[in-house]
C-alpha cells in the first residue's frame, strides 16, 4: 500500500461524510422549508374557506334582515324588528371581517367594494321600510315594497356575491393544487435524500472494509517483517558471534605462529653470543701469540683485547643487546594479545558481588606498593552488584595499579573508589590525585598498545584496553576526566542486574 | 639400557630443530636423533608402508613432538603413536610453543607423558632442553610390544 494511495482512500472517506452530512442538511433544510410551504398553503385554503363562510354569514344575515322587515310590515311585532336589528348588528361585523379577510385580493376588495354601498343601500331600504310601518304608514312602505327597487339590488347583490364565491373557488382549487404540491414536492425530497445517504453509506461501508482488509494485510506484512527482523538480528549476532571467535582464533594463532621464529631468533642470538666470546677470546690469544705465555695463560681466564678489538666486542655486544631487548619487547606483547585473546574466549558468569569487599581485596594485595609510593586508598562505600567477579577485580585492580603507578613524584598519593547507583546502572569512580593525562590522549590511553606522558614505566600499553573491552562484555561504559598534573578520574558505569548470556561471547 | 633408544624429533622449524639438538648434545646425549620436518613424513616413518608400526618392533623410541605441524596437527600423530600397539610404550615428550591449557589436557589425555612449552627467553630454552637431555640419559625406555 503506497502512501499515495493511502492519503487518497483517507481523503475519499473526509469527502463522503461531508458529502453526506450537506445532503442531510439540504434534506433538513428542504423538507423544513417545505412543510412549512405546505402550513401556509394550507392556511390559505382555510382563508379561502373562511372567506366563504363570512360571505355566506353575511348575505344569511341579509336574507334575515329582509325576512324580519317583511314580517315587520305584515305583523308589526316587535319581536320582528328586535330580530331585524339583531340580524343588521351581526351583518356589520361579518362585513368588517369578510374585509379584512380579502384585502390582500384585489379582485376580491373591488368585488367587496361593489357589494358593500348594495348592502347598505338596501339595509337602508330595509330600515325605512320598518320606520314607516313603525308609523303606521302602511301603504308608504307597502309602495316601496311594491316598486321593486329591492328586489333588482338583491340580485346584484346575489351577483357579486356570486362572483366572490365563484373566485375564492377558483383560488381554493388552486390553494389546494399548491399544497398538495408542497406536499409531495416535501415527500419527495425526503425520498430522494435518504436514498442519497443510503448509497453514500454503501460507499463508506465499502470503504471502510476496503481499508480494514488493507489494515489487515499491512498487519500481516508487518508481523512478517517482524519476524524477519528478529531472524535478521539473530542470523547477525551469529555472523557476528562468528567473526569475533574468527578474530580470537587469528589473534591466538597469528600470535603462535609469531613466537616460533622468535623462539629462533633468540636461540640463535644467544648462540651468536657465546660465539663472540669465543671468538673474542681466540682474537685475544692470537693478537698476544708473541708476548710472554704467562700473558697467554691470563687472557684465558680474562682475554686482554687491544683498544680496536675492545671496540668491535663492544659494538657486537650492544647489537646483540638491542636485538635480545627487542625480541623480549616482541614476546612480551605477543603474550598480551595471547592473554586478551584468551580472555576474550572466557565466558563470563555474573554473581552477586560485594564490590567494596572486592575492592578492599585488591588494595590489601597493592598495599606493598602504596607504602613504597607513600600512597593512601580510601574505599567509600560501594553499591553492590551483579556481574563477573573475574571482570570487575581486573577491572579495578588494573585502575588502581594504574593510579598507583603514575603518582606526582614528592606528592603523598591520594586514591579514592567512589560509588553510586543511578537508573539501574552503578557508577564507580577511581580518583587519584596523580600526574594527571593530556584531554588530547584521553582516547588513546584506551587504544592498544598506546601511553601517554612520560614512558617512565613499564607497561604495554594495554591495561585499559583490556579494561574497556571487559567493561563493554559487562554492558557499561567507561571514561576519563582528567588534566594533566591535575590527577584523574576514571568512571565505570555498570548495569546493577547484568544478566549475562547476550552477546556474552562479543567483546 | 639394553638397547639404544632412538630419538625421533618432529619439528616443523629447522632452526627450533637444531636448537634442539644442539642443547641435547651439550647435554651430553649421543642417541640417535631421527628429525622429521613435516606431519606425514614423520607418520611415514613411525607406521611404516603398511601402517602398522611393525618395523619398529622391539626397538626403544622417544618422540619429541611439536604441535603445529604444517601439514597436520601433532595431536594426531600423538593419537596414533597411543592408538599403535608397538608404539603405545614410547614416551612421547610433546614439545611446543601452544601454552593453551585446554591444548596441555588434551594431550595428557592422550597419554602425552611430558609437555613442555618453548620458552623464547633462550637461557630457560637451552636449560629446559638440557635438563630434558638428562632426563633423556637416566630414562627407561622399553623396548616396542612385541
Amino acid at each position: 500500500v503506497t502512501p499515495d494511495a493511502k492519503r487518497r482512500r483517507a481523503i475519499g472517506q473526509i469527502l463522503l461524510l461531508v458529502a453526506g452530512l450537506v445532503v442531510l442538511t439540504i434534506i433538513s433544510a428542504g423538507s423544513v422549508h417545505l412543510v412549512n410551504r405546505a402550513r401556509q398553503d394550507a392556511r390559505w385554503v382555510l382563508h379561502t374557506v373562511e372567506v366563504e363562510n363570512q360571505l355566506s354569514f353575511a348575505q344569511l344575515q341579509l336574507h334575515r334582515a329582509e325576512s324580519a322587515q317583511r314580517g315587520y310590515l305584515s305583523t308589526l311585532l316587535p319581536n320582528f324588528q328586535t330580530d331585524f336589528e339583531d340580524a343588521a348588528s351581526q351583518l356589520t361585523p361579518s362585513l368588517q371581517r369578510l374585509s379584512q379577510l380579502v384585502s390582500d385580493n384585489p379582485v376580491q376588495r373591488r368585488l367587496l367594494d361593489e357589494l358593500l354601498p348594495l348592502l347598505n343601500q338596501r339595509m337602508d331600504e330595509f330600515r325605512h321600510i320598518i320606520e314607516l310601518a313603525r308609523m303606521r304608514r302602511i301603504d308608504d312602505a307597502t309602495r316601496v315594497v311594491r316598486e321593486g327597487i329591492g328586489r333588482d339590488a338583491m340580485k346584484q347583490i346575489d351577483d357579486v356575491a356570486g362572483r366572490m364565491r365563484a373566485e375564492e373557488d377558483r383560488l381554493f382549487v388552486e390553494r389546494t393544487t399548491n399544497a398538495d404540491r408542497s406536499q409531495s414536492l416535501a415527500a419527495s425530497m425526503t425520498w430522494v435524500g435518504s436514498g442519497f445517504v443510503v448509497v453514500l453509506a454503501g460507499i463508506s461501508i465499502l470503504l471502510i472494509r476496503r481499508s480494514a482488509r488493507a489494515r489487515d494485510d499491512a498487519e500481516a506484512l508487518l508481523r512478517d517483517a517482524n519476524l524477519n527482523l528478529e531472524a535478521t538480528i539473530d542470523e547477525r549476532t551469529a555472523d557476528l558471534r562468528e567473526a569475533n571467535d574468527e578474530i580470537q582464533r587469528f589473534a591466538y594463532i597469528v600470535s603462535h605462529d609469531l613466537r616460533s621464529p622468535l623462539v629462533n631468533i633468540m636461540g640463535f642470538t644467544s648462540e651468536l653470543e657465546q660465539l663472540r666470546d669465543d671468538i673474542f677470546k681466540r682474537i685475544a690469544t692470537l693478537g698476544r701469540a708473541s708476548p710472554s705465555p704467562a700473558a697467554a695463560g691470563a687472557a684465558m681466564a680474562e682475554p686482554v683485547l687491544e683498544e680496536e678489538d675492545k671496540q668491535l666486542a663492544q659494538d657486537f655486544s650492544e647489537a646483540l643487546e638491542f636485538i635480545k631487548s627487542s625480541i623480549a619487547k616482541m614476546d612480551r606483547l605477543i603474550s598480551a594479545i595471547l592473554n586478551l585473546t584468551r580472555e576474550g574466549r572466557r565466558e563470563f558468569e555474573p554473581v552477586r558481588i560485594d564490590t567494596r569487599e572486592l575492592i578492599q581485596g585488591i588494595v590489601t594485595t597493592v598495599a606493598h606498593q602504596a607504602a613504597e609510593a607513600k600512597a593512601q586508598i580510601r574505599v567509600e562505600p560501594l553499591p553492590h552488584i551483579v556481574s563477573d567477579r573475574l571482570a570487575l577485580e581486573q577491572i579495578f585492580s588494573n585502575l588502581i595499579d594504574n593510579a598507583l603507578k603514575y603518582l606526582k613524584p614528592g606528592v603523598p598519593g591520594d586514591i579514592s573508589v567512589r560509588g553510586r547507583t543511578k537508573l539501574g546502572f552503578a557508577i564507580f569512580e577511581v580518583a587519584d590525585n596523580g600526574r594527571g593525562i593530556d584531554p588530547k590522549d584521553h582516547q588513546r590511553i584506551f587504544e592498544l598498545f598506546r601511553r601517554a606522558g612520560a614512558q617512565d614505566r613499564p607497561g604495554q600499553g594495554i591495561g585499559l584496553a583490556h579494561v574497556r573491552a571487559m567493561v563493554r562484555r559487562l554492558g557499561g561504559t567507561m571514561s576519563v576526566s582528567s588534566e594533566l598534573h591535575c590527577g584523574s578520574t576514571f568512571t565505570i558505569t555498570l548495569p546493577i542486574n547484568w544478566a549475562g548470556s547476550t552477546g556474552n561471547r562479543i567483546a | 639400557m639394553n638397547q639404544p633408544v632412538t630419538i625421533i624429533m618432529i619439528e616443523d622449524d629447522e632452526g627450533h630443530a637444531r636448537l634442539i639438538e644442539r642443547n641435547i648434545r651439550r647435554s651430553g646425549v649421543n642417541n640417535d636423533i631421527v628429525p622429521f620436518t613435516n606431519g606425514t613424513a614423520a607418520v611415514n616413518y613411525l607406521f611404516g608402508k603398511d601402517g602398522t608400526g611393525f618395523d619398529h618392533k622391539g626397538r626403544a623410541l622417544l618422540i619429541l613432538l611439536d604441535l603445529n605441524l604444517p601439514d597436520m596437527t601433532g595431536i594426531d600423530i600423538l593419537r596414533r603413536v597411543k592408538e599403535n600397539r608397538y608404539l603405545k610404550t614410547a614416551p612421547v615428550v610433546v614439545l611446543t610453543t601452544t601454552d593453551d591449557s585446554h591444548e596441555i589436557k588434551r594431550c595428557y589425555d592422550l597419554g602425552c607423558n611430558v609437555y613442555i612449552t618453548k620458552p623464547v627467553n633462550y637461557d630457560s630454552f637451552a636449560n629446559a632442553i638440557r635438563q630434558l637431555g638428562l632426563f633423556f640419559s637416566v630414562i627407561q625406555v622399553p623396548p616396542a610390544a612385541t
